[in-house]
This record gives structure tokens, sequence and C-alpha cells, in this order.
């Protein structure tokens, strides 16, 4: 860990995430422990709530993939760094795609009751009494994405491996809200959840040396220069003492599903396993083909390949 | 026939979609619908190579 002090070092599993407290200078890292997993992350002012990492302001700033040397923005009308991208081992973010929701299940799978982003968001800050309409858009850490020809955004695999992440310097107190991306039939993680590394550490001098100056604005504004300052909540995040997580279909369990196939078909399978573009083995290809081939077939609304024009 | 056995690890939200999918027709049980899949992805897709997830 670079030489830093660990303050907490704890996995996420599948269908969860956790709010974390960071003070300004700390870092936060995300780490893959299987490799292959999209982290959903959102982070809040830990002193007013109503700044919040915004992906609109970053994107403007960073593109579409923010990396290694970028800034986490907070909306408008404060539009500040709120934290700093240190390390990425892999360079592959996504701030494009929206989080995923239960509706989105719903609507493409007709499944009613499934793990998604937005309700693991909104559960894990739950922790801090935050609601459901308290979530935003997220940085999707390790989501691998892009825009096919015809202006369409697409999901690649992923390319993250055991061991591979990020971390992130809070420029300011923050609430940090990582969680294991809740989207096993789409191909954000390669159609298998995996759980996920979180380590918070003090910086060091080297650390917080690496951060660009970064710009202060009159138009950076604060709650002081609102006309109507006051919001029907308070800004301050206290923890729930009687806060029990509740996540949807956690624990989320494996199931080994033997096939029989027949000689031919193994022989496709052995080929399009041979392509390298579906995992590495044989029952990693089978899964990426199966899911693949059902949103072809059968998911609602506009898919996430960029190969499916018929 | 049936003498390559390949093990998947589903989770039941996985499965559920699998189970579902068999429910209104499209296969006789799961299995036969990950064959299925298999055969029509493969059709569409080719083999080493050709088509495929964009990565």
């Amino acid at each position: 860990m670079n030489g830093r002090t660990i303050i907490s070092d704890f996995v996420i599993e599948p269908g969860t995430g956790k709010a974390v407290e960071l003070k300004k200078g700390q870092v936060l890292r995300i780490e893959q422990i299987e490799g292959g997993q999209c982290a959903d992350f959102n982070c809040f002012n830990l002193h007013d709530y109503k700044e919040y990492f915004h992906t609109g302001r970053t994107r403007h700033l960073h593109g579409l993939h923010p990396t290694k040397g970028d800034f986490l923005w907070s909306a408008p009308p404060r539009e500040r760094p709120m934290m700093f991208i240190l390390a990425d081992t892999v360079g592959t973010n996504d701030i494009l795609y929206p989080r995923c929701s239960a509706f989105l299940f719903e609507y493409h799978y007709g499944l009613g009751v499934h793990t998604n982003c937005h309700d693991i968001q909104a559960e894990a800050q739950r922790e801090y009494g935050l609601t459901p309409d308290d979530v935003h858009d997220s940085f999707n850490f390790f989501m691998h994405t892009g825009i096919d020809g015809h202006g369409r955004p697409f999901i690649g695999r992923q390319t993250s491996k055991k061991g591979d992440y990020v971390e992130l310097v809070a420029m300011m107190d923050v609430l940090a809200v990582p969680n294991v991306c809740g989207a096993d039939v789409m191909a954000t993680s390669d159609f298998q959840l995996k759980p996920l590394r979180i380590v918070v550490m003090e910086s060091t001098a080297a650390d917080l040396k690496a951060i660009p100056e970064w710009p202060t604005f009159r138009n950076q504004r604060t709650p002081a220069s609102f006309r109507n300052g006051k919001i029907k909540a308070d800004r301050p995040l206290r923890r729930d003492d009687q806060y029990v997580a509740e996540y949807t279909n956690v624990p989320l369990r494996l199931e080994s599903v033997a096939v029989d196939l027949d000689d031919n078909e193994a022989r496709l399978l052995a080929d399009l396993t041979a392509s390298g573009q579906y995992g590495a083995t044989s029952a990693e290809a089978l899964r990426y083909v199966v899911f693949s081939w059902w949103i072809e077939r059968f998911m609602q609304g506009p898919k996430h390949f960029d190969d499916l024009k018929a | 026939m049936a003498t390559n056995r390949v093990v998947l690890q589903l989770n039941q939200q996985q499965t559920e979609l699998l189970d579902k999918t068999v429910a209104r027709g499209e296969a006789t049980d799961r299995l036969a619908l990950i064959r299925r899949a298999l055969k029509e992805y493969a059709e569409r897709h080719g083999g080493a190579g050709k088509g495929g997830p964009r990565s």
C-alpha cells in the first residue's frame, strides 16, 4: 500500500455496497479480488449532502473515461473537485452509462426483483439517513464502454484482472459509497458478480504532491451564496445506530449447472472460447454466450452491444 | 452424444432469467435453452475472431 497507514480494509460482497467516511487527504482503494467486476461509486460532501459527485460535469471536463490524474467533480452550482484519481491500473472507467436500476431489469428482462446499483446505493447510504432520491448517477470503475459508429453506447468485456485497483484521494471530507454493480445479466461484469476489496488509508506526502492545482472560481458556490439556502433536511450526515442493511436478493448463491454437449456443440464452444472474446475457460465462454444470446434475442429496448444490427 | 460436460456457475438471478425463458416455451428445459443459445449464437457470430462483443 505504498507505505500508507491502513485505516480500514474490508470486502463488499455481490449485491452490496458500503458507505465509508473519508477525511480530506485520505485515500480510498477499490481493488479487484477476482477481476472483471464493475464498481459503481458515488460520493457526498460529508458536511453537506447536497454537494455530490456529478457525472455530467466530470464527463465535460475529463471525457467519457476518466482515469489517473482526473478529478471527480461536484454538481453545479458547487463544481468543486471532490476526489482525485491517484492511481488506476486498468484505465477502462465509465461515466457514460447511468446506474442500473430495478426498472431496467423489469423492462429489459422481465425480472421484478433483482440486484441493481440504484437500490444498492440507496441501501448503503441509508446508513447515513439518505433516501433513494439522493442516489445520483455513478462513476463506474472498471466498466469497459465505448460509442459505436452510430453514436450508441456499448459495453465491452472487462479487462480488469485480479489485483487491479483504483485509488482516490478525498479533496474534502466525503461519504464515499462504492458498490458491487448488480448487473449480472448485462455484460458489465462479464456475467458474474464478484466481491471487491475496499481499503481506506492515510495519504503520504508523495500522494498529496501528485495532486495538481485545481481551479477556484467565484462561481463554485456554497449555500452561503444561495438566495434560498434552506433545505428540508439536516446537512450533516449522521450515522443511524439502528441501521441494519437489507440488500435485494442477498446473499447471491452460485449454483453449478452441468451442461452436456454433443460433439458438434462442443466444437462450436471450443471455437468461441479460442477466439478469446468470451472468457478464459469454456464455462466462462458458455455463460457469456448464453446471456449475450439472450440479450440479442429477447432484451427489450436499446441493447448494449455494438454489433447487433441484423 | 453428451460426452462433453461444461459446468456453469450461475447465481439465482441468472437461473431465474433462464427458467422464465423456458417457462414461456423457448425450450423444454434449462439445459436445452443453454444448448440452443450456444448453437444460435455460434451460427450468428461464428468461431474464432468472427463477430462477438467488442472489447
